[in-house]
C-alpha cells in the first residue's frame, strides 16, 4: 500500500549532496578571489559573492541537521483544579483519568463541605515553534 | 576574436593559475544553462520532496493515532479479542453524502445519513470495547473520529503527491504544495484532539457547554432531546430554559431539536433565544476573545441549525449569539485557560443581553453548543 513512498529520513541525500557541492565551489571561489588579492587585483564583487555563497550553504547545512519530527501527540501540562462548595478552599493538581468539570469529589479537609472540579485546563506553552 | 588568443595567452589567460577561473566560467555557465532549460523541472522536483516528507508526518501521525486508539481500547474497554482488524476496518470508514441535484428536502435526508451514522460508528465501538461505560462509549468513538480524519487527510494528500509525481504536472503539485500548511495545520489538531479525547479532557469547543454548565448547575435536569439535558433557571426574574448536551461524555447532541421542542412547549412566547458557542478566531484576534452578534450559533453540517432557523421564523423570535473566540487548534485539544476565563466573560454577557433585551417574567432560551467531552453539569 505504501510502496511508493520511500520514508523520507530527517536529512534528505539530495539536499545534503547539493549544499556540499555548493559549499566546495563556493570555498575554491573564495580561494580564487583571495589569491587574486595577493596578487594585487582586488575583485570586491566576487569576493563577496563566493562569501555569501559560502555563508548560504553552510546556513543550509546546519538547518537540515536532526530536525526532531513533533507528530502533535505530545501531552500537555494540563491541571484540575478542585474548590470546595462551601468555604473557598481550593486545591490544584495534574489531570487524572476520569476527571471532568462539576465531577464530585468527596469531603472539603477543612469544613467537611463538597469539593467539586471547577476547571481543567492546559497550561500556557509559549507558542510559535 | 581568433587574433585575440595570442593576446591572451601573452596575458597569462590560459596560463596555470588562471585555468581554475576557466572551469569556473564553464560551470556558470553550465549551470545557467541547465536552470534556462530544466528549471521548472528541478523546482517540481524540489516540491515533490518538501510535500514527501510532509506527506511522511502526515503517514507518522496516522500511525500513532492508530497506536494510540487501539492501546485505549484494551485499556478502557477490556475486549476479548484484538481489535485491530476491527479498528482497521473502522478507519476506512466512507461517507456517502445525500444527492443535492435535487435540494428538496435534503436537510431530512443529510440528518437521516448522520443519524445512522452515529448509531453505526457507537455500535462499533461497543463491539470493540464491550466493557466501556457508556462515558468512555462516548469518548471513544471520538477517539474514532479523529484518527478516521487523520486516515483520510493522509490519504487524500498520499493521492495528490503520487499523481503529480506521476504526470510531473507543475499545477498538480503547486495545488498541493500551496494547501500544504493548512493541512498540516488541520491535522496537527486532529492529533491534539485525538489526545484530548482518549482522557477526556474538556475541549476548547465545549465552552459554550460549559457556559450552560455553569448556568445550570445543582438545578434539576431533564432530557429533552437526543444527548441533550435543559434545566429551568432563575435569572434576573425571568425563566430561561438552560441547554446543553448531556457530559461528561463527549457528544454534541441535537441542539436544534432541543430548542424546537422547548419552544413547542411554550407555543412559541420566548422572547429571546441565546446561543453561546465556540467561534473561529481569525488571525491577530486574541484567544477567548467574546463577541456578541446574531443568528443560529450551531456549526456542523447545519441540520441544527436549520432547525432553529426554521422554528424561529414560525414563531418570530429573536435570536443572539454570543462567541468566544478560538482557533482551529485551540478548539478541539484540551481547553486553555484563557478560554476557561472567557466562559465568565461569557456568562456576564448574557446577563446584560437577558436584563437589557427582555422584561422581567419573561420567557429566555440559553443553549450551549458543543462537545460537551469532560464538563459534566
Ligand atoms: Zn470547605
Amino acid at each position: 500500500m505504501d510502496e511508493n513512498i520511500h520514508p523520507v529520513r530527517k536529512i534528505s541525500t539530495f539536499f545534503m549532496v547539493m549544499a556540499m557541492i555548493m559549499l566546495v565551489l563556493s570555498v575554491t571561489a573564495l580561494y580564487q578571489a583571495i589569491e587574486a588579492y595577493r596578487r594585487g587585483s582586488l575583485d570586491l564583487p566576487s569576493i563577496m559573492l563566493s562569501g555569501g555563497a559560502l555563508a548560504l550553504s553552510m546556513y543550509m547545512l546546519i538547518q537540515m541537521r536532526s530536525k526532531p519530527l513533533k507528530l502533535g501527540f505530545e501531552m500537555p501540562k494540563v491541571s484540575t483544579t478542585i474548590e470546595c462548595l462551601n468555604c473557598s478552599y481550593k486545591m490544584v493538581r495534574k489531570f487524572e483519568r476520569g476527571d471532568y468539570v462539576f465531577k464530585r469529589i468527596g469531603e472539603c479537609p477543612k469544613c467537611k463541605g463538597e469539593m467539586i472540579i471547577s476547571s481543567i485546563y492546559r497550561e500556557v506553552e509559549e507558542r510559535g515553534r | 576574436m581568433i587574433s585575440d588568443i595570442p593576446a591572451l595567452v601573452s596575458q597569462g589567460a590560459f596560463s596555470e593559475d588562471n585555468i581554475l577561473g576557466w572551469i569556473f566560467q564553464l560551470a556558470w555557465i553550465l549551470i545557467f544553462v541547465v536552470f534556462m532549460f530544466y528549471g521548472q523541472r528541478i523546482q517540481t522536483m524540489l516540491m515533490l520532496k518538501e510535500i514527501e516528507s510532509s506527506l511522511y508526518r502526515l503517514k507518522m501521525m496516522r500511525d500513532k493515532g492508530r497506536e494510540i486508539v487501539i492501546s485505549t481500547i484494551k485499556e478502557t474497554g477490556k475486549p476479548d479479542e484484538d481489535p485491530t482488524p476491527r479498528v482497521d476496518r473502522f478507519l476506512e470508514h466512507v461517507d456517502i453524502g445525500p444527492v443535492s441535484l435535487d435540494p428538496v428536502g435534503i436537510i431530512q435526508r443529510l440528518e437521516h445519513l448522520m443519524d445512522v451514522r452515529n448509531t453505526r460508528f457507537k455500535d462499533e465501538v461497543r463491539l470493540m470495547a464491550p466493557h466501556a461505560d457508556e462515558t468512555q462509549i462516548n469518548n471513544l468513538t471520538n477517539v474514532l473520529e479523529a484518527a478516521l480524519a487523520l486516515n483520510q487527510i493522509y490519504k487524500s494528500i498520499r493521492h495528490y503527491y503520487l499523481l503529480g509525481k506521476k504526470t510531473l504536472s507543475l499545477y498538480i503539485i503547486m495545488q498541493l504544495q500551496m494547501i500544504l500548511p493548512l493541512v498540516m495545520k488541520e491535522s496537527e489538531a486532529f492529533a491534539n484532539a485525538l489526545r484530548a479525547f482518549t482522557l477526556g479532557q474538556p475541549i476548547g469547543d465545549g465552552a459554550g457547554a460549559l457556559v450552560a454548565a455553569k448556568l445550570m448547575y445543582g438545578r434539576e435536569k431533564r432530557r429533552i432531546a437526543k444527548d441533550i439535558v435543559v434545566s429551568k433557571v432563575p435569572i434576573d426574574g425571568r425563566t430561561a430554559y438552560v441547554l446543553k448536551a448531556e457530559g461528561p461524555g463527549g457528544k454534541v447532541g441535537k441542539p436544534g431539536e432541543a430548542i424546537k421542542e422547548i419552544l413547542e412547549e411554550n407555543e412559541g412566547k420566548v422572547s429571546m433565544i441565546i446561543l453561546i458557542d465556540a467561534a473561529m478566531k481569525l488571525e491577530g484576534e486574541k484567544l477567548g476573545e467574546v463577541a456578541e452578534g446574531i443568528g443560529v450559533a450551531i456549526g456542523g453540517p447545519g441540520v441544527e441549525k436549520y432547525k432553529v432557523e426554521d422554528i424561529t421564523v414560525k414563531y418570530k423570535v429573536p435570536i443572539n449569539a454570543v462567541l468566544i473566540k478560538e482557533d482551529i487548534g485551540d478548539a478541539v485539544s484540551t481547553m486553555r485557560k484563557e478560554v476557561f476565563e472567557a466562559v465568565n466573560v461569557a456568562i456576564e454577557r448574557i446577563k446584560r443581553l437577558i436584563h437589557e433585551r427582555t422584561k422581567e417574567g419573561d420567557t429566555v432560551i440559553i443553549a450551549g453548543i458543543g462537545n460537551t467531552i469532560g464538563i459534566g453539569q
